[in-house]
């Protein structure tokens, strides 16, 4: 492991001309909404950066984020840069297997002990369940994450699961599964949810913590500004359709064909922030609404619980509307309840009626 | 012999508690709006006069009884009850610092129509045997002897001979088949017998065939008053029998405020059917009159002249524009109070505060705001058409040393008749 080499000799190495490693710098500052002038700045910095040990840790998840990491669709810098940082250890992408797996994560702790960054994918059961709901080479995610977590200078949890739960968590999460910020004590943690999340979003925040070397802004959920500072709506190309009021509402009308707003077929692109809308998918080719089909909202907290995927977004997340009519319905038994009592003691009233006559008026004088 | 009791109040509560009652109690929003526009609040200055507090008893029955809080509250014991000593305390609030003008019902901002809960509340004070004693003396004194203050026909009689020597013309009595059955009030044949005569002018200068009824010349209803449609709807009975044995199709109610929503208005739903006729206030009759060209007048008062609106007449039954065009008529200097009209200020003494000699500080404290409504303006004199309403002005009017008459507009249209001999 080249630990001397700098960024830059590794990308020269590696056969990156130095205006192919300029425009991943400038894709890089467009990307994350800095000016252009900062190209350069973002050059000098990758070039200086030594290259930084990172952690792999993949936990109770689908190994879907690490697929989409792979298809990282910018120039094949990206790919590069996965290889230039040390990526010392990775389950699915490293070459080696067993104890000797074990060991190299154990070395790289070691011996970069308060300065590797620890990346997590998939949530882990917390301290309270079944250890052995999942394990890897005998030791619990949890023990796991936290001794890896002790020197780490910093926790990346790419995708929904290891950022909010996702769906190991969602109801009735049978093996009490939590996400990573839950159990990362004082340790920074940057969350990039999505389920799985935009390739390139995954490389631009690693780029964007090496660049600076310290944490990006981030939203209340330590969602990287960057890109999850707009939500897919504002940014979504069938946006004008909803502001006329054109909706598609079946897949197969008029309006479906004709690419009007999804906002009925359960679109949750107005409460969701992620960068899908801008980046696209696939190497820039499409993106989920682009393709006829309503975001999911994947990268928000509970989103497998935010009731059914194609419900609009007026329509009350999960058994509200039940919730609400058996309350409605058992309110109005009760008042009819109380006014039918009211009713029949007035009813009683009225029967037993003794009209007031004026001698016992009288007796008052 | 039966008696009334708190139960029988309560359970009158219960009974008087409709839907407007139900939506009017649960959309107070307790502005107090309703104060600013009761005189008696506003003269006194004493906060428990706010009309809003004048239905505590009931508001209270209606929440322990016909809301779901207080039904809870009433099991555990917490929900404030109605007592005895409650209704005491609220008889003096809602007999004799209420006039039912009905001001507060127009200025609420949600609605409320308070008079009419105050009208339902006096049926529970009756029933629960805390109505002053005043309006019981009335209310028996009306249903023993047909007149409130306890006159006989042969007083009405003694009246009729002397209008029928001034006048030279017959006052009928018990006619059938006539065009009107005119009905009168106790105050006017004992204070103003100048209405009666001018009654018998009026219709003999208009051509108009008129009766008397011995069976009920009383328009009053004390039974309206004290608050027991048991009592009001026996007096009403009385002048329907009268009018269908005379064979009448239209009523005229006298210059009486009270005596006209209570045959006009209340009538029909306390004896609970139509009338075979039809209720006219005498001034609607003059403006029909007017408009018909049958009353031609000669000659103008030139004084300066304001006009009292009786509450029952304008504010709650919309006789407003009759009674300026006949003050058009015979009047050349008539200023109209500012606020007239439907927003007229009430003269203290209607809803019974007059027959409940207990009330009669609050009646004076009252009266201070038409007072001062007829200082801003400076008449010589003030015109009315209610009977209650002229007492009271001129007892005010004499307790502050202010020198105005008050007139009856009736009289005055009668002195100006062109006399029969000229118009042939």
């Amino acid at each position: 492991m080249a630990h001397h080499k700098t960024l830059g000799e590794s990308l020269r190495a590696h056969g990156v001309s130095r205006r192919g490693f300029l425009k991943f710098c400038a894709a890089t500052a467009s990307m994350m909404a800095l000016p252009p002038t900062m190209t350069p700045a973002i050059a000098a910095a990758l070039e200086q950066a030594r290259r930084p040990s990172v952690i792999w840790l993949s936990f109770q998840e689908c190994t879907g984020c690490t697929e989409s990491l792979t298809r990282s669709h910018s120039p094949t810098v990206e790919d590069l840069i996965l290889d230039v940082i040390s990526l010392d250890y990775h389950h699915t992408l490293q070459a080696a297997s067993g104890e000797a797996a074990e060991h190299a994560r154990e070395v790289a702790m070691r011996e970069n002990f308060g300065n590797y960054l620890v990346v997590v994918d998939g949530s882990l059961p917390g301290p309270d369940s079944n250890p052995g709901y999942s394990t890897i080479a005998g030791i619990s995610n949890y023990q796991m994450l936290m001794e890896t977590l002790e020197g780490a200078a910093a926790v990346v949890a790419v995708g929904t699961c290891a950022a909010f739960g996702g769906l190991p968590q969602a109801n009735p999460n049978p093996t009490g599964a939590v996400a990573v910020q839950t159990l990362a004590g004082d340790k920074p943690v940057i969350n990039v949810p999505g389920c799985p999340p935009v390739p390139m979003v995954i490389t631009g925040v690693l780029a964007q913590y090496l660049t600076f070397g310290k944490l990006p802004e981030m939203d209340q959920y330590n969602r990287p500004l960057a890109f999850f500072g707009q939500s897919i709506h504002d940014r979504c190309y069938r946006r004008p359709f909803y502001d006329k009021g054109l909706f598609a509402e079946t897949f197969d009308d008029e309006g479906a064909r004709a690419g009007w707003c999804l906002y009925r077929l359960g679109c949750k692109g107005p409460s969701t922030y992620n960068a899908c809308a801008t980046m696209r998918w696939n190497a820039g080719t499409s993106w989920p609404v682009e393709a006829g089909h309503p975001c999911l909202g994947c990268s928000e907290p509970k989103f497998w619980d935010a009731g059914g995927f194609y419900d609009a977004l007026s329509v009350p997340p999960g058994d509200t509307g039940s919730t609400l009519l058996a309350a409605g319905v058992s309110g109005a038994i009760i008042g009819g309840a109380a006014a039918a009592l009211a009713k029949r003691r007035q009813k009683a009233d009225l029967a037993e009626r003794q009209p007031v006559k004026i001698d016992e008026l009288e007796q008052k004088l | 012999m039966s008696e009334l009791s708190l139960e029988r109040g309560l359970a009158a509560f219960r009974e008087e508690i409709d839907a407007p009652v139900a939506a009017f109690f649960s959309s107070c929003i307790r502005c107090g709006l309703c104060a600013t526009a009761c005189p008696f609040y506003v003269e006194t200055g004493d906060p428990k006069y706010t009309p809003i507090l004048k239905l505590e008893p009931m508001r209270r029955v209606w929440a322990s009884e016909f809301t779901l809080w207080g039904r809870l509250k009433g099991l555990v014991g917490l929900a404030p009850k109605v007592t005895d000593e409650m209704l005491a305390e609220w008889e003096e609030l809602l007999y004799d610092s209420c006039s039912m003008c009905g001001r507060c019902s127009l200025v609420c901002p949600v609605g409320n129509d308070l008079q009419y809960m105050i009208r339902k509340s006096r049926e529970a004070m009756v029933a629960s045997g805390h109505a002053p004693e005043g309006l019981i003396g009335a209310a028996s004194r009306a249903i023993r002897t047909g007149s409130p203050m306890g006159l006989q026909w042969k007083t009405l009689d003694v009246q009729i001979k002397h209008v029928e020597s001034s006048t030279g013309l017959e006052v009928p009595v018990d006619k059938p088949g006539v065009e009107y059955m005119v009905l009168l009030s106790s105050m006017e044949i004992i204070n103003f017998p100048e209405y009666l005569e001018a009654i018998a002018k009026i219709f003999d200068h208009a051509g108009v065939t008129w009766t008397l009824s011995t069976d009920c010349y009383e328009a009053t209803n004390a039974g309206i008053q004290i608050g027991s449609k048991d009592i009001a709807a026996e007096l009403v009975q009385r002048v329907v029998d009268a009018a269908v044995k005379l064979k009448v199709k239209k009523v005229i109610s006298p210059e009486c405020g009270h005596a006209y929503t209570a045959i006009r208005w209340e009538g029909p739903n306390l004896i609970g059917k139509s009338y075979p006729f039809r209720v006219f206030h005498i001034i609607e009759v003059l403006d029909e009159l007017r408009a018909a060209g049958r009353i031609k007048t000669e000659g103008k008062e030139t004084d300066r002249l304001s006009l009292h609106d009786p509450c029952n007449l304008a504010r709650k039954s919309g006789v407003i524009d009759q009674q300026r065009n006949l003050m058009d008529l015979v009047a050349d200097n008539f200023v109209d109070l500012k606020e007239h009209g439907k927003y007229q200020w009430c003269c203290g003494a209607g809803g019974g505060v007059s027959s409940n000699e207990r009330a009669e500080h609050l009646k004076m404290a009252a009266f201070k705001r038409k007072k001062a409504q007829i200082e801003e303006v400076g008449p010589d004199r003030m015109v009315t058409m209610c009977a209650t309403c002229r007492t009271q002005l001129e007892e005010g009017l004499e307790e502050f040393n202010m020198d105005i008459p008050v007139v009856g507009l009736t009289e005055m249209i009668a002195e100006h008749l062109v006399e029969k001999e000229q118009r042939a």
